[in-house]
C-alpha cells in the first residue's frame, strides 16, 4: 500500500522535527516536505504531491488559514489539518470555512495527529474534544437562533413597542417622546431590533411588521 | 515686585480724587464768601447813603421850619414850628452818630467838618427861636440870606462830598471783589491743570501697567495651550506605545514561548514512544503535564494582553471573543451586533475595543448587570459604539473612575464624543461617537456580510503569489 504523504507547514524548526520524528516513526506515514511560512507550503503543495498537509496558523508571510484555502482551492484531494495553539472559535471557524477537515490544539499532538490524519485521507472530519466541544456550542447557539419559533420571540418587550412604532412610521424622535427615552437609547433599540430579527432596513422591517400582523 | 504696581495705583487715583474733591469744595467756600462780601458790601453802601440822605433832608426841612417859623405871626406858632424842628435836630444826630460807627478812614476830616458846621447851624437856630415878634421882623431877611443859606449850602456840599466818598468806597470794594474772584480762576485754572496732568500721568501708567499684564496672560494661555496640547500628545503617545508593546508581548508570548512549549510537550511524546522504563515513563508524563499547563497559561495571557482576533480579524470577532470571556468569567450575558462593512484604522480599531472591554468590565464588576448589549456602526463618517447594560446604573456627574477617565482619554485622542447616560437603578448607556474621513463609500457596501480578509502577513505581494502559487 502507498504510504501517506504529508507536508509539514510550521515556522518553528524544534516542532517540525518533533512532528516529523513522531510520524516518521508511524508505518505508512512518509513526511515528503517541509516549509516554514505559507508561502513555501503552496509551492510544496503543488511540487511534491502530498495526500495531507499539517498547517500551522501562525506563520509568517501568509498565514496558515489563507493558505489552506488557497491550497483546497487548487487540489480539493489534499486534506489539510490545522495544528494550532488557538482555540477561540473565530479561528476554528474561519479554518473550516477555508477548507481544513481537521483542527487540532498543540496541548495534546501525538494520538490526536496520527487520528486526524487517518481520518482526513479517508476523506472524514476530525477535531480535538475541546474543539469539538466549541463547535457544538456554535452550532446549537446558531440552532436556537435560527429555530427560535420566531425571531419576534427574541424581542424584549420595549423592543416590541419600539418595533410597532417604527412600522407605523414614526420617527425615531417621536418615539423618544412618546417613551420618554432618550433618542440616542431609541437608535441603539432600533439596531438591536434589526439585528434580532436579521432586518437590514426600515422597509424590510415595515415588511416583517405587516407579514406578522403587527400592523395592518 | 507684584504688589507695587498696585499700591502706586490705588495712591495715584485716590491722591488725584482728594485733590480734586478739595480744589472743588475750596473753589465753593470761596465763591460763597465772595458772594457773602459782595452782598454785605452793598448792604453798607445803602445804609450810609440811606442815612445821608436822611442828614439832607433833615437840613432840608429844618431850613423850611426855620422860615415858617419866622414868618409866622404869633409866638403860638412859632412854638409849633420849633417842636418840630426839635425832632428833625434829635433824628438828625442820631443819624449821625449812626453814620459814625463805620465810618472810612478817609472821610473822618469831612465828617467831623459836618457834624460842627451841624451843630454850629443848630446853635444859630436856637438863636432865633429865642428871637421876640419884632427881632423877627427885624432881623428875619438878613438872617435867612446871610446865616441860614449859606450854612444849608455849606452842609450840603460837605454830605456831597462824603456821599462821592461813599460811591468811591463802594468801587473799590468791587474791584477787591473782582481781584479775588480772578485769583479764584487762577486757582482753578491751576487746579484743572495739576489733575489734568495727573490723570494723563496715571492713565499712561495704567494703560502700560494693562497692556503689560496683558501679554504676560497671553503668553501664559499659549504656554498653557501648548503644555496641554503637548500633554495630550504625549499621553496618546503613550496609549499607542502601551498597546505596541502588548500587541508585540502578546504575540511573542503566543508565537513563541506558547510554542516552546508546546515543543517541549511533542519531545516528550516522542521520548514516550521509544518505549521508556516505568520510571521515565513517570518523568516525562509530568514533563508533558507541566508543558500542557504552561503552555495553556500563556496563551490566556497573551490574550488578556491583546487578542490575536483583533489583528487576525478585525474588530467584531475579538469583541465576541471580549464577550464569550467576560460571559464566562462573570455569567454576563453579552450580545454583539455589529452593522460595519468595512475593517476601521488600527488606532481606531483598538480604541473600540479598549473602551467596550473597560465597559464590560464596569458592567460585570460595578453595575452588577446581568446582561449587556454592544453595538457598533459605522455611519455618515462616523463609527458609533453604544454599550447598554441593565446594571445599577450610577451617577455620571458625581462618578468619574480612572477607568472612565481612560476611556474617555481614548476616545478623546481621535476626535471622538464619549457620553454616559446612566442614573442609579436605571442601567448604563455608553455611547463613543468617532469621526472617521477615509473609508470610501464604495467599500464599506461591497464588503457587507462577507468575511473579513484573512491575509494579515502577507502584504500586498500576496496577490502575486497566488499566480505564482496556482
Amino acid at each position: 500500500m502507498e504510504p501517506i504523504r504529508i507536508l509539514l507547514a510550521d515556522d518553528h524548526n524544534i516542532l517540525r522535527d518533533g512532528m516529523r520524528l513522531l510520524l516518521e516513526r508511524q508505518p505508512g506515514f512518509m513526511v515528503v516536505g517541509e516549509a516554514a511560512d505559507g508561502r513555501e507550503i503552496l509551492q510544496l503543495a503543488r511540487d511534491r504531491r502530498p495526500d495531507v498537509v499539517v498547517m500551522d496558523i501562525a506563520m509568517p508571510n501568509m498565514n496558515g488559514i489563507e493558505a489552506t484555502r488557497r491550497i483546497v482551492e487548487k487540489h480539493p484531494r489534499i486534506g489539510v489539518v490545522i495544528l494550532s495553539m488557538h482555540h477561540d472559535e473565530s479561528y476554528i471557524i474561519r479554518s473550516l470555512k477555508a477548507g481544513a477537515r481537521a483542527y487540532l490544539l498543540k496541548d495534546a499532538v501525538k494520538a490526536e495527529l496520527i487520528l486526524a490524519i487517518e481520518a482526513v485521507v479517508d476523506g472524514r472530519s476530525f477535531f480535538s474534544p475541546q474543539v469539538s466541544r466549541i463547535l457544538q456550542e456554535d452550532y446549537v447557539q446558531a440552532l436556537d437562533r435560527k429555530n427560535a419559533d420566531d425571531t419576534y420571540d427574541l424581542l424584549t418587550d420595549r423592543e416590541r413597542e419600539i418595533l410597532q412604532m417604527i412600522a407605523e412610521g414614526k420617527t425615531n424622535k417621536e418615539v423618544a417622546n412618546t417613551l420618554n427615552l432618550s433618542l440616542y437609547t431609541v437608535d441603539t433599540h432600533r439596531t438591536h431590533i434589526l439585528q434580532k430579527l436579521n432586518l437590514h432596513s426600515v422597509p424590510e422591517l415595515i415588511l416583517y411588521a405587516v407579514r406578522k400582523g403587527i400592523i395592518s | 515686585m507684584r504688589q507695587r504696581p498696585g499700591v502706586v495705583l490705588v495712591a495715584g487715583f485716590g491722591g488725584l480724587l482728594l485733590i480734586m474733591a478739595a480744589a472743588e469744595a475750596g473753589a465753593f467756600l470761596f465763591l460763597n464768601n465772595l458772594r457773602h462780601n459782595d452782598t454785605a458790601l452793598q448792604a453798607r453802601f445803602l445804609a450810609r447813603n440811606r442815612t445821608l440822605e436822611r442828614i439832607r433832608s433833615n437840613i432840608y426841612q429844618s431850613g423850611t421850619f426855620v422860615r415858617d417859623s419866622l414868618l409866622a405871626p404869633g409866638q403860638s406858632g412859632a412854638r409849633a414850628e420849633v417842636a418840630t424842628l426839635d425832632g428833625l435836630r434829635l433824628d438828625s444826630e442820631s443819624a449821625l452818630n449812626s453814620y459814625a460807627a463805620a465810618l472810612e478812614p478817609e472821610e473822618g476830616a469831612p465828617f467831623q467838618d459836618l457834624r460842627s458846621q451841624i451843630e454850629a447851624y443848630w446853635k444859630v437856630l436856637d438863636r432865633t427861636l429865642a428871637w421876640s415878634g419884632e427881632e423877627r421882623e427885624k432881623y428875619r431877611d438878613a438872617f435867612f440870606y446871610q446865616e441860614l443859606v449859606p450854612r444849608r449850602t455849606s452842609m450840603l456840599q460837605i454830605a456831597d462830598r462824603i456821599e462821592a466818598m461813599n460811591e468811591e468806597a463802594l468801587r473799590r470794594g468791587d474791584v477787591k471783589l473782582g481781584d479775588l474772584f480772578g485769583r479764584l480762576q487762577l486757582g482753578l485754572l491751576a487746579m484743572i491743570a495739576v489733575t489734568l496732568l495727573g490723570g494723563v500721568t496715571l492713565a499712561a501708567l495704567t494703560i502700560f501697567h494693562i497692556l503689560k499684564l496683558e501679554g504676560e496672560v497671553q503668553r501664559r494661555l499659549r504656554e498653557s495651550v501648548h503644555s496641554r496640547a503637548s500633554l495630550q500628545e504625549l499621553s496618546a503617545r503613550l496609549v499607542r506605545a502601551q498597546e505596541e508593546e502588548r500587541r508585540a508581548l502578546s504575540r511573542e508570548l503566543h508565537d513563541e514561548v506558547a510554542q516552546a512549549f508546546s515543543a517541549v510537550l511533542l519531545e516528550a511524546e516522542n521520548l514516550l514512544d521509544l518505549d521508556p522504563a516505568p520510571e521515565v515513563r513517570a518523568r516525562l508524563d509530568s514533563i508533558r503535564g507541566v508543558a500542557a499547563k504552561g503552555m495553556h497559561e500563556i496563551r490566556n495571557m497573551a490574550l488578556l494582553l491583546r487578542p490575536s482576533m483583533l489583528d487576525d480579524f478585525g474588530l467584531l470577532p475579538a469583541l465576541e471573543w471580549q464577550a464569550r470571556e467576560i460571559g464566562k468569567r462573570t455569567g454576563l450575558r453579552v450580545q454583539v451586533a455589529s452593522e460595519m462593512s468595512a475593517e476601521l484604522p488600527e488606532e481606531h480599531k483598538t480604541c473600540v475595543y479598549r473602551v467596550v472591554q473597560e465597559a464590560l468590565n464596569n458592567c460585570a464588576q460595578h453595575a452588577q448587570a446581568s446582561a449587556a448589549q454592544v453595538c457598533v456602526r459605522h455611519q455618515a463618517g462616523q463609527i458609533l459604539v453604544t454599550v447598554q447594560d441593565d446594571g445599577s446604573g450610577f451617577d455620571p456627574e458625581r462618578v468619574r473612575g480612572l477607568g472612565l477617565l481612560g476611556m474617555e482619554e481614548r476616545v478623546r485622542h481621535l476626535g471622538g464624543k464619549f457620553q454616559i447616560d446612566s442614573r442609579p437603578g436605571r442601567g448604563t448607556l455608553l455611547r463613543v461617537t468617532l469621526p472617521l474621513a477615509a473609508i470610501p463609500e464604495a467599500v464599506r457596501t461591497s464588503v457587507v456580510a462577507s468575511e473579513p480578509e484573512l491575509v494579515w502577513d502577507g502584504g500586498p505581494a500576496d496577490g502575486a503569489d497566488s499566480h505564482s502559487a496556482g
